[in-house]
């Protein structure tokens, strides 16, 4: 089941991907000026701004109105700047053992090379905080060492253990979210959070207005409404009205922005767009013939991938993880209390996402929802976190008789990807499980 | 009996319930074609041995197994074994998680504190049995052989290895080892548990949030590296963490900073095997040789 892919030739070239909606264009262009906007409120306003995990309750700096630089965003930043390997390097010259799993560490990276001349905005000032969660045992590691660096301050945030294990919980995670994300965890993290208020209140002198942060709350169940109506609209709709390279952006974008006037339009947008799509029948691909799901972070360096096998073998993408999770991720019917609907929301994006039996739950539901054919889970050898419950989840998957190809490959490596090689080995799986001619 | 899979774990707790079952036992040397069938590549290499002696009911006799969320592989076992029995795929002792927080704040030691108590509810265990036991286990700690060893002594820091086998290189190189292996971190009561509290639950979990070895501490490393050389009177270091360790390697940079402040004669050894089935033996025998005594 398990393939290796990383000792693949040079890479061939990558293609791009068709896209099809315009609300794609839109929501990029807003994310490529949001970064100007940014960039001008931390480095040239110098705004108090916090760096942030992408799992903590950004929703709190929001309503602040404090600006945040996401750690995977900033990441992903430099990395399209090519200029990861030349930060990774540094920190090796640095003393530090190149074996560090190194998704969440890019950004340490970046400030311990010190180099204004190349990083990204000259490089980040000093940040009011720094938050992430404690999910895997390095993090606090990480962004200790980051903040005592930039000369920050570190908030970490529990990850308490959870022994209410409901496989089913996406059923439940609107209106009985006190019980399927526990009280007492519910509970812990609401006081981490009025702890990390308190301390924003503080430093920057902004105050926490909780009629805002109800507002905010009301509107994210909105955006994530649309969100969720509009893959409840694909999983039923043949053929697959849009691509997953478009499900993405258009899910994410408004995601980092969520609550905003522009995000919840954006979501609003885009769902009426799915809708036409499907109301007048147009596919992603003239040539449905087999539903695919993927697993794992996206290929973003050759989002071709994903449409390469439609032509020939009618192989379509309609699933990923990313646009099907807005609902349960995110929708809370408040009942009164904002700050406990967040904190059951921001104690379970992780675990959800990565651990059994949520994960594994959750993705055989999707197949089935879906109409699933197959499954393409990227197995990333050195990220921790991507790999987390990834066999539990293929195995079952293939025991509601979807069949799972394994790629043991690093997603964030573009260096080792092989789009040909990658392809065929997809179409090679697709006809050895007897899908395809 | 309910035996221990992680660090910090309440051991007085488990003796007032009269279940303490030590350290779990692994059997290293196995293959592991089912555990290799669930488990991902980023566990910590012990975790194979656990789950394939789980499989193959070497554990049956067990009421239960604690695994530590202060550990990353230790807390994502308890969701593995958990989801396994689940589908039926294994059998055994039922895997329990005790939810040990390490962030030094009042709502981490709260939290710390409430596992103690519902794990004290669980195993029906009152405040009088535990805080006899916190009060034994006090005594027991004091009546640790203590007292320096007569010969120089090396320090073996780092990722807490298997057993004694590199103890045993340092031991023939004419050096006392200090460092825990495994099993003795987990075993490992930390310091002295507070006495008439009239609270024992809240005295044992405050222990248990303060303690600063284990892969989620929050102890400065370079303080604690510089306290380990003075507690046991080292006059070399082996700095030694295996290629599996991505948490602690991050400290790397601080704890060498420190060492070279001590100007103790220091072997560093990164990315390595658990099992020492590579260079490392050789090469502690050979910086150690090369060590005044
Ligand atoms: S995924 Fe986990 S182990 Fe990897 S860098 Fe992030 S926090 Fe560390």
């Amino acid at each position: 089941m398990t393939t290796a892919a990383n000792t693949a030739p040079p890479a061939s070239v990558n293609q791009r991907s068709r896209k099809m909606l315009a609300c794609t264009a839109e929501a990029t262009a807003y994310q490529k000026a949001f970064g100007q906007e940014l960039r001008r409120r931390v480095v040239e306003d110098r705004e108090p701004y916090a760096i942030v995990q992408a799992d903590t309750p950004h929703e709190l700096f929001h309503a602040m109105d404090i600006p945040i630089v996401t750690n995977q965003w900033w990441s992903a930043y430099i990395s399209a700047k090519q200029l990861s390997t030349r930060y990774f390097d540094k920190l090796v010259e640095a003393g530090y053992p190149a074996n560090s799993c190194k998704y969440c560490s890019l950004g340490l990276a970046c400030s311990v090379a010190n180099e204004s001349e190349t990083a990204p905005w000259g490089g980040l000032p000093t940040p009011t905080v720094m938050v992430a969660r404690l999910t895997c045992d390095c993090i606090q590691q990480v962004f200790g060492q980051w903040a005592n660096l930039l000369g920050s301050e570190f908030f970490p945030m529990e990850a308490p253990a959870w022994t209410d294990k409901d496989p089913q919980w996406f059923a439940h995670s609107r209106d009985e979210w006190r019980r399927v994300y526990q009280p007492d965890r519910i509970a812990h993290m609401v006081a981490e959070m009025q702890d990390l208020i308190a301390l924003l209140e503080n430093r920057t002198g902004r105050k926490f207005d909780e009629g805002k942060f109800h507002h905010l709350m009301e509107q994210i169940n909105v955006q994530e409404g649309y969100i969720w109506e509009a893959a409840q609209a694909i999983g039923k709709a043949r053929p697959c009205p849009v691509s997953i390279a478009e499900q993405m952006p258009n899910t994410m974008i408004p995601q980092w922005h969520r609550g905003s006037d522009w995000a919840v339009a954006h979501a609003k947008k885009f769902r009426d767009e799915v809708l036409e799509r499907i109301a007048t029948g147009q596919g992603t691909s003239g040539n449905e013939k087999l539903r695919l799901m993927w697993i794992g972070a996206g290929v973003w360096h050759d989002p071709g991938f994903y449409q390469a096998l439609e032509e020939s073998l009618g192989a379509v993408f309609v699933w990923s993880m990313y646009m099907p999770f807005a609902g349960p991720a995110y929708i809370r019917e408040l009942q009164g209390s904002p700050m406990e609907a967040l904190a059951s929301r921001v104690a379970s994006m992780n675990e959800t996402l990565h651990l059994p039996p949520w994960m594994n739950g959750w993705m055989v539901a999707e197949a089935q929802r879906c109409g699933i054919d197959a499954c393409v889970l990227l197995l990333p050898p050195d990220n921790r976190l991507s790999q987390s419950g990834t066999k539990l989840t293929a195995l079952a998957l293939e025991d509601a008789g979807v069949p799972v190809l394994m790629i043991d490959a690093d997603m964030v490596d573009a260096k080792i990807w092989d789009h040909d090689r990658m392809v065929g080995m997809v179409a090679d799986f697709l006809r050895e499980k007897g899908l395809a001619q | 009996m309910i035996a221990l899979a992680g660090p910090n774990l309440p051991h007085e707790l488990l003796a007032a319930a009269g279940k303490h079952g030590g350290a779990i036992a692994l059997g290293l040397d196995q293959p592991t074609p089912r555990a290799q069938q669930w488990l991902e590549s980023k566990f910590a290499p012990h975790a194979f041995a656990l789950v394939e002696s789980w499989a193959a009911g070497a554990y049956d006799h067990l009421d239960a197994v604690l695994f530590s969320r202060a550990d990353d592989t230790s807390q994502r076992l308890y969701y593995y074994l958990c989801e396994l029995q689940r589908r039926g795929l294994l059998a055994g002792p039922r895997p329990l998680i005790f939810d040990v927080g390490k962030i030094p704040r009042t709502s981490s030691r709260d939290l710390t504190v409430a596992a103690v108590r519902r794990l004290a509810g669980e195993l029906g265990v009152g405040d009088a049995a535990l805080e006899a036991a916190i009060v034994a286990g006090n005594r027991a700690r004091a009546g640790q052989p203590g007292g320096s060893p007569s010969g120089p002594v090396c320090l073996l820091h780092g990722t807490p290895p298997p057993d004694r086998r590199l103890h045993q290189v340092i031991e023939a190189a004419g050096f006392a080892a200090s460092g825990l292996t495994m099993e003795e971190l987990w075993l490992s009561p930390g310091p002295a548990v507070a006495e008439g509290t009239g609270d024992p639950a809240a005295a044992l979990g405050t222990q248990l949030h303060a303690r600063q070895q284990g892969a989620r501490s929050f102890a400065d490393p370079a303080a604690f590296i510089r306290q380990s050389v003075e507690t046991a009177g080292a006059s070399a270091v082996v700095l030694w963490r295996i290629e599996e360790d991505e948490a602690q390697t991050w400290q790397f940079p601080a704890e060498q900073r420190a060492l070279a402040e001590l100007g103790l004669p220091t072997l560093v050894l990164t990315r390595t095997d658990w099992q020492a089935r590579d260079g490392a033996p050789a090469a502690i025998a050979e910086f150690l040789a090369g060590v005044a005594r």
